[in-house]
């Protein structure tokens, strides 16, 4: 029997294969109340993976199951207490937003038309606007308000941060740790890994396919140090240096903290550890 | 009927109102009026079309439904559309009737039968205009054209046949209330091709669209 101290989301074994590109035994569980980051490049399959987890596609193994209960048997239940914002999609762009909520709220019986005038206002949406006339931001922001006020406690976001300029961006991480502290669950991914720094408390790495890091953020970063490189890189550090990166006097190298010590370094980040590691893997 | 409002609410497309009024066009003589019909197949692809501009799976499928229920709900709404172009021609035939019948060298005259004739041609049109559809969202002129083939196939049997098959030509191309028995049961006939078509459609769809990988 599901109870509440099930995880959200636990995806076990799952595997997708195309033509060009193998989803391959992605395993992890979310943490009730906690902010995960997934990240990888472009094409790493963080959207197939959620397209999988959501069912757009059908995975060729694996089992998925949301607050411990499976999708096929319980998609209405499911649905009802998750949230999905794609940024790449935006729904009905020349219906106004009140019609659009209309709509959606007929589906839920959990919703809650204050938090929905909440949300609205404090997200300075305009209910007679199309979502045609709103900023990506703005589109954003009216999906979390649809999704807050049908009551989801798992938000599930594909890139939601992506296209938007610095400042919208900190207002929407500043909205995910709101929604984290009301106790709900947010997953999203993206490849604006400044934005991860900020709010998340867990880190998935997908590298083309395959789930390379499943760890806190803190645990993550703390696995790898940074040393800069003036001229080229000293032979005793090519064993253990992950993706030279050229820079302006020199190259900077990933290497593993128990591997740094001899060499002078520095805390690497986020964006550093995905850069350098993408190009280790370019390498090899 | 909360999918059947989100259709019609959310994907409605100006045609799906305009074409069933075409029914209309039983008033002008010497027409294959078989193609009132077709126009609202038009309508329905220009839905079909609208909603994957608009990302309408993306949206539906992110409610509390099933693929299934999408895939009821959109054949539902589009049967309605079908069913209040042939209650709009019920009207123009007696219309038609009132102010004067002539004989329709371009098929089944403005009769009983013509009802009976539209429901065969919505009951090919979603036979295989849906199940095309559903088993790739994103090309509904592929579908729309393999139902436009058949529909138009079957008009120009139906005018032909109006002019060589014997039970079409002397009992169903006659005027009203001629023959009006074997009319009736023509067209009750094409009311279970009607509903046995548009389930199989739904049936199929539904299979299909369950089956498919959506990029969406």
């Amino acid at each position: 029997m599901a109870t509440e101290r099930n995880s959200p989301l636990e995806v076990r074994g799952l595997n997708k294969e195309y033509p060009a590109f193998t989803l391959r035994d992605v395993s992890f569980s979310l943490t009730p109340g906690s902010i995960t980051g997934f990240i990888g490049r472009n094409g790493a399959g963080k959207t197939t993976s959620i397209n999988s987890i959501l069912s757009f596609v059908h995975p060729d193994g694996g089992e998925i199951s949301f607050f411990g209960l499976p999708w096929k048997e319980h998609e209405r239940e499911i649905k009802e207490r998750i949230g999905f914002v794609s940024a790449g999609m935006t729904y009905h762009t020349r219906k106004k937003l009140k019609a659009i909520t209309a709509v959606t709220r007929s589906f839920y019986p959990a919703w809650d038309g204050k938090a929905y005038d909440k949300y609205m206002t404090a997200f300075g949406l305009d209910g007679e606007k199309t979502p045609a006339e709103l900023s990506n931001g703005m589109k954003i922001k009216y999906a979390l308000a649809l999704a807050l006020s049908h009551g989801a406690e798992l938000l599930i976001l594909d890139e939601p941060t992506s296209g938007l300029d610095p400042v919208s961006r900190e207002e929407l991480v500043e909205i995910f740790l709101r929604l984290k502290d009301e106790g709900r669950t947010v997953f999203f991914s993206t490849h604006i890994t400044s934005d991860l720094e900020k709010c998340a408390d867990r880190i998935l790495f997908l590298q083309r396919g395959c789930l390379k890091a499943d760890d806190t953020l803190d645990g993550f970063r703390d696995a790898w140090r940074i040393v800069e490189c003036a001229g080229e890189i000293p032979q005793a550090l090519m064993s253990s240096a992950r993706g030279a990166s050229r820079t302006r006097d020199g190259y900077t190298v990933l290497v593993r903290r128990e591997d740094a010590d001899s060499f002078e370094n520095r805390e690497a980040s986020l964006e550093e550890i995905l850069i350098h590691l993408e190009k280790e893997a370019d390498r090899t | 009927m909360k999918l059947i409002m989100k259709e019609w609410k959310l994907c409605m497309h100006p045609t799906g109102y305009l074409m069933p009024l075409l029914a209309v066009l039983v008033l002008v003589p010497g027409y294959p009026y078989g193609v009132c019909c077709f126009y609202v197949g038009l309508a329905i692809f220009f839905i079909c079309l609208t909603a994957r501009e608009d990302h309408d799976a993306g949206y539906t499928l992110m409610l509390p439904v099933s693929r299934r229920d999408a895939v009821r709900g959109r054949i539902l709404f589009c049967a309605a559309l079908e069913a209040a172009n042939l209650m709009l021609m019920g009207m123009f035939i007696l219309i038609r009737n009132v102010i004067g019948s002539l004989p329709n060298p371009a098929g089944l005259d403005a009769g009983v039968a013509l009802i009976g004739d539209g429901m065969i041609i919505f009951a090919l049109f979603n036979r295989v205009f849906f199940p095309v559809y559903y088993k790739d969202i994103l090309k509904p002129g592929k579908a729309f054209a393999c139902a436009a083939a058949a529909v138009f196939l079957w008009i120009v049997l139906e005018i032909v046949a109006t002019h060589t098959v014997p039970f079409f030509r002397d009992i169903l191309d006659r005027p009203d209330p001629m023959y009006m028995k074997e009319k009736l049961l023509f067209t009750l006939a094409g009311l279970a091709l009607f509903l046995a078509g548009t389930a199989r459609g739904v049936r199929l769809s539904a299979e299909r669209f369950e089956a498919a990988d959506l990029s969406l």
